[in-house]
């Protein structure tokens, strides 16, 4: 369990910013909050768990992957803005998520 | 410091990068080339291409062909950039192409392997009984866990990584499986776009139609040695490579693997030799020090 501060907040935006820039190469100033990951960024399932497998090692997580897929299936993300709110909740409760609803 | 280079080749596109056509002109390759020959040895005319033609990725046939034909092409592109890879692995039809950029059949004679193959499975696939599925995020366990207590009739065929399958099998189970997949966890669990249960079970009957097949057509000995996808051994013969196409067909690949001994034997540069990154993507997954160099950057 992490505590989540400002400077976690803009470390992730930062990572999932960059990294949807270069993988979709799209310019960086191109990508909000509120930009589709699929429709906007042709984005896929792949990404999404390059994008986990990044926050597991940069923050040392102990968290599975069917846990985040569980909780996925309950709070579909959309948009880079939700998909950094997730990674965030991830990060704060890890394999706990579930029971953070 | 680059020690050796290996060429993998796709077995079908996802997404083209919509960047092939061009990459192939500017360095003076004529993709309707590879177009006509294809439409000369099957005698049909096939439609004009077109990135989003529907043809060729509805039809399993046209699709095969397709990718095999970029496959090709890139591999004609590679060769002429004077790029020799030290090894290389075709992703389950992907095969043909292998062996085409490894000078042990021509394209046309690609052409006629992938139409037979096609043809004797052809059954399977218009019955509309059988499909295959690829699951994200679940490892071999929790797969086999769910294929086992819901008494599915299908089989993973395929490990793209580990968290990355492909099973096969009865559609209705397919489907089962893959809603299952989804409520244990699985962050993406979606039908392929493929009426054959390729490697699974469902094609060991036809096992000795194929290898009689496969015995009428001559092979040369490859340039490079290709990496099974089935057992993972170095194929240097041409008779290897009559076992490995009846291999590929009908039995489970595990392209994870395949991977792993490629590293193993010092390859640490990748040539991904088809249209679209499906393979680079998939390496990411794979532990190791290498990397995917662009075909678009030569």
């Amino acid at each position: 369990m992490a505590q989540i501060t400002d400077k976690i907040k803009k470390e992730v935006k930062e990572v999932i910013y960059e990294f949807f820039a270069e993988e979709c190469e799209t310019p960086i100033e191109d990508i909000s909050d509120k930009t589709n990951i699929i429709s906007d960024l042709d984005g896929d399932s792949l990404m999404f768990l390059e994008l986990i497998e990044i926050f597991k090692k940069k923050y040392s997580l102990n968290i599975e992957l069917k846990t985040i897929g569980k909780y996925a299936v309950k709070h579909p993300v959309k948009t880079v803005g939700e998909l950094i709110n997730m990674q965030l909740l991830i990060i704060e409760h890890e394999n706990n998520i579930l029971n953070f609803e | 410091m680059i020690q050796k280079q290996a060429f993998l080749f796709p077995a079908f596109i996802t997404d083209y990068t919509q960047k092939e056509l061009e990459l192939l002109s500017g360095n003076g390759i004529d993709f309707n080339v590879y177009l006509k020959t294809a439409s000369d040895k099957l005698g049909i005319v096939l439609p004009k291409f077109s990135y989003t033609e529907e043809d060729f990725r509805n039809d399993e046939l046209l699709a095969q062909i397709i990718a095999y034909l970029f496959s090709c092409a890139f591999s004609d592109l590679l060769k002429k950039k004077n790029i020799k890879p030290s090894f290389g692995a075709g992703y389950s039809m992907g095969i043909y192409a292998n062996l085409y950029a490894a000078e042990s059949i021509s394209l046309e004679e690609g052409i006629h392997i992938i139409y037979n193959a096609f043809k004797l499975v052809n059954e399977l696939a218009c019955s509309g009984k059988y499909g295959m599925g690829g699951i994200i995020g679940l490892n071999v366990d929790d797969i086999n866990e769910i294929i086992k207590k819901s008494n599915s009739n299908i089989e993973i065929i395929n490990s793209n990584s580990e968290f990355s399958h492909v099973v096969a099998g009865t559609k209705n189970d397919v489907n089962t499986v893959l809603r299952l997949a989804t409520i244990e966890g699985a962050l993406n669990a979606v039908e392929l776009n493929v009426k054959t249960p390729y490697h699974s079970r469902f094609l060991t009957v036809f096992d000795d139609r194929f290898t009689s097949f496969v015995n009428t057509i001559v092979l040369k000995a490859p340039k490079f040695p290709i990496v099974s996808t089935f057992d993972q051994r170095l194929i240097t013969t041409s008779d290897e490579l009559k076992k490995e196409l009846v291999f590929n067909l009908t039995s489970k690949i595990n392209w994870y693997k395949t991977m792993q001994v490629l590293l193993k034997n010092r390859v640490n540069e990748f040539y991904e030799c088809g249209a679209g990154k499906d393979l680079s993507k998939i390496a990411r997954f794979i532990d190791g020090d290498f990397k995917f160099s662009s075909i678009y950057k030569i």
